[in-house]
């Protein structure tokens, strides 16, 4: 049997496992294991400890749990929650108001805060409600919805660029500046999309009338987050700090900014400390789990052969990546997307690289694939989160439904980032340091 | 128990957040004084490996390493307990292997002295020896839950096994969010925008 075979029934074998509920980190981290123990023996365990201590000792991975606390200070204090208030009071007029304050307003909360489980929670509890009474279709409100809180990984910092840059020994500031464009073009095309399909019943859907002074008066609880949000990638931008630096001096700011408001407290911190180490636990156990496969898929010449087997068929960058748009697809509707990424990267980043591919906007189009696999039933996290917050109790498939045209929206914009790579490579060329 | 994962948590967040400060005060440092504190960057490192391996547990006890519970819930419940115990064996297995991995690294270190690369040439024995330690304890959380979980699937209690021991699925952390959005009473805060129909 060729090597080639043993890794595709290897890969086939460990999305068994994790489909039949098997915990991702475990299922990567045993199977690196046994696959290197059967070619290698105990002494697989003397590279695998070498290599476990290199990753989680590695400094660029400290950004991870900084990030992660960071955006539950942001979270849990109260100061992303202010956005949506700013969001709806400035763009309720344009066609599909409240839906373009959905789009807004998910992008910035869910950039800031990280969880896109908390982004929906927070802002579809406030949203629904209103967006129910002035009588738009409850498909579209939770599409957009579902779409909104993807836009987070895209939009720095995002733990999922750390953890690719990680992975591929690529720049975690250059793929969060990467990140800036698409994101922002993203949400611009969400927002057309939405401009476009309420233009008929704009008519028919109230429309919110703030006064222009409140809506000035409003932009103060836009100060905050854009201040820490402007430390951490300023720095970044100009070279000053590395990824891990910048999430130090944002946590700082945003520590310093919670004191002043009076919030601080032990119930805060704790309440922040928890959430923040569970999430950090299972990141960063699937990075290390990750990390192990890896070690197994180079030492037993696996990746290698995988490798070889597909740049055998001659595939051409474009031919390569509409495939890998389908794979993704297909991977994304049934997998954990943090997972589909740590586990494709190994297989797929090597193929991609012996074609020419640019690791910075390969970066950006995972991304991008695990923001479509966000929305793709029937594992999308996203749509059941956003389904658990409606207040009517509808069948899911309407968030499906409203959710469709956004996943439309991502295809066509990763085609278009095949066509036009610059939309994530030209920001990061004029960095400095 | 509620006890001991508050204080991993504890020792987590303010080990981190005693790190930003060092490494906020270093960057400014360098940055603006052109004076460095070396070594910051190596400490992150060291911070990271024991408050990750800490990290770990914590996800443990609070059953949020990822599993995908597409299929799981549409199972007979007796292959639910034998997969829910599975799962827990998994990950009680990850964390003996890890420690073995920790303590295979120790050794090395310790055998041959080996300090870092670095301009502290820190003794590597000292950080890596709190880092077997913080993987002992997640190690010694995993077996626990292992066992617990076998203990129930043993007296037939499968009720248990799936509230305790089943994936979290979307509608659990959603729950837990939505508890946190009420109890920091973000709803009231946020939608003041007057409306005119």
């Amino acid at each position: 049997m060729s090597l080639a075979l043993v890794g595709i029934i290897s890969f086939l074998l460990m999305v068994g496992l994790m489909l039949l509920g098997m915990p991702i980190a475990a299922v990567m981290l045993l199977l690196g294991l046994f696959g290197g123990m059967a070619a290698h023996g105990l002494a697989f365990f003397t590279s695998s400890a070498s290599v476990a201590w290199g990753v989680m000792s590695e400094n660029n991975l400290t950004a991870i749990p900084l990030f992660v606390l960071l955006g539950e200070f942001l979270l849990r204090s109260g100061m992303a929650d202010r956005m949506y208030t700013v969001f709806a009071a400035w763009l309720g007029r344009l066609p599909g108001g409240l839906l373009h304050t959905n789009i807004g307003c998910c992008a910035l909360f869910a950039a800031t805060s990280g969880s896109s489980v908390a982004t929906a929670a927070t802002i579809g509890t406030v949203a629904l409600p209103s967006l129910r009474k002035n009588g738009y279709p409850m498909a579209d409100s939770l599409g957009s919805l579902a779409a909104g809180g993807t836009l987070g990984i895209m939009i720095p910092p995002s733990i999922n660029f750390i953890i690719y840059g990680s992975m591929t020994n690529t720049s975690v500031g250059k793929l969060f500046i990467a990140g800036i464009i698409p994101g922002l073009a993203l949400a611009g095309f969400f927002m057309l999309w939405i401009y476009l399909s309420n233009m008929r019943r704009a008519e028919r859907l109230a429309i919110i009338e703030v006064p222009w002074a409140e809506r000035v008066r409003l932009l103060r609880h836009l100060v905050e987050p854009l201040l820490v949000f402007g430390i951490v990638m300023g720095t970044l931008y100009a070279g000053i700090a590395t990824a891990t630096e910048s999430a130090a001096l944002g946590l700082v700011v945003a520590f310093v900014l919670v004191t002043l408001q009076g919030k601080l407290n032990m119930a805060l911190l704790e309440n922040c400390f928890v959430s923040s180490a569970k999430t950090t636990g299972m990141i960063l156990l699937i990075v290390l789990g990750a990390f192990v496969l890896n070690l197994a898929l180079s030492l037993t010449g696996i990746g290698e052969a995988l490798t070889k087997w597909v740049t055998g068929f001659g595939l051409g960058r474009v031919q390569l990546l509409l495939l890998l748009i389908g794979f993704y697809l297909v991977l994304g509707m049934f997998m954990d997307t943090l997972s589909m990424m740590v586990a494709t990267i190994p297989l797929v980043f090597p193929v991609v690289s012996t074609v020419g591919v640019d690791p910075i906007w390969f970066g950006v189009f995972i991304v991008l694939m695990c923001e479509l696999g966000l929305i793709t039933p029937p594992v999308g996290m996203n749509l059941f989160v956003v389904q658990g917050i409606r207040p009517d109790g509808g069948p899911v498939s309407d968030v499906i439904r409203g959710a469709l045209p956004y996943a439309i929206i991502m295809i066509l914009f990763a085609l278009l980032l095949i066509a036009v790579p610059a939309i994530a490579t030209w920001l990061p060329t004029y960095m400095r340091g | 128990m509620q006890r001991f994962d508050r204080g991993l948590a504890m020792v987590f967040g303010f080990g981190l957040l005693a790190l930003a400060l060092a490494v906020a005060v270093e960057t400014i440092l360098r940055k603006v004084f052109n004076k460095s504190l070396q070594g910051v960057d190596e400490l992150g490192g060291y911070v990271l490996a024991v408050t990750a391996a800490l990290s770990f547990a914590v996800a443990v006890r609070s059953r949020t390493h990822i599993r995908i519970d597409l299929i799981h819930d549409h199972l007979p419940s007796a292959l639910r307990v034998v997969l829910n115990a599975l799962a827990a064996l998994s990950i009680a297995v990850c964390a003996l292997a890890a420690l073995y991995m920790g303590w295979i690294a120790l050794t090395d270190t310790i055998q041959y002295n080996a300090t870092a690369q670095t301009p502290w040439a820190t003794p590597l024995k000292f950080p890596q020896g709190a880092w077997v330690a913080a993987l002992a304890l997640f190690a010694a959380v995993a077996v626990y839950e292992a066992v617990r979980v076998i203990g129930l699937a043993a007296t037939g209690q499968s009720g248990t096994i799936d509230r305790s021991f089943g994936p979290r699925g979307a509608k659990d952390e959603l729950d837990e969010e939505l508890a946190d959005l009420k109890a920091r009473g973000a709803v009231e805060v946020v939608p003041v925008a007057k409306e005119r129909s």
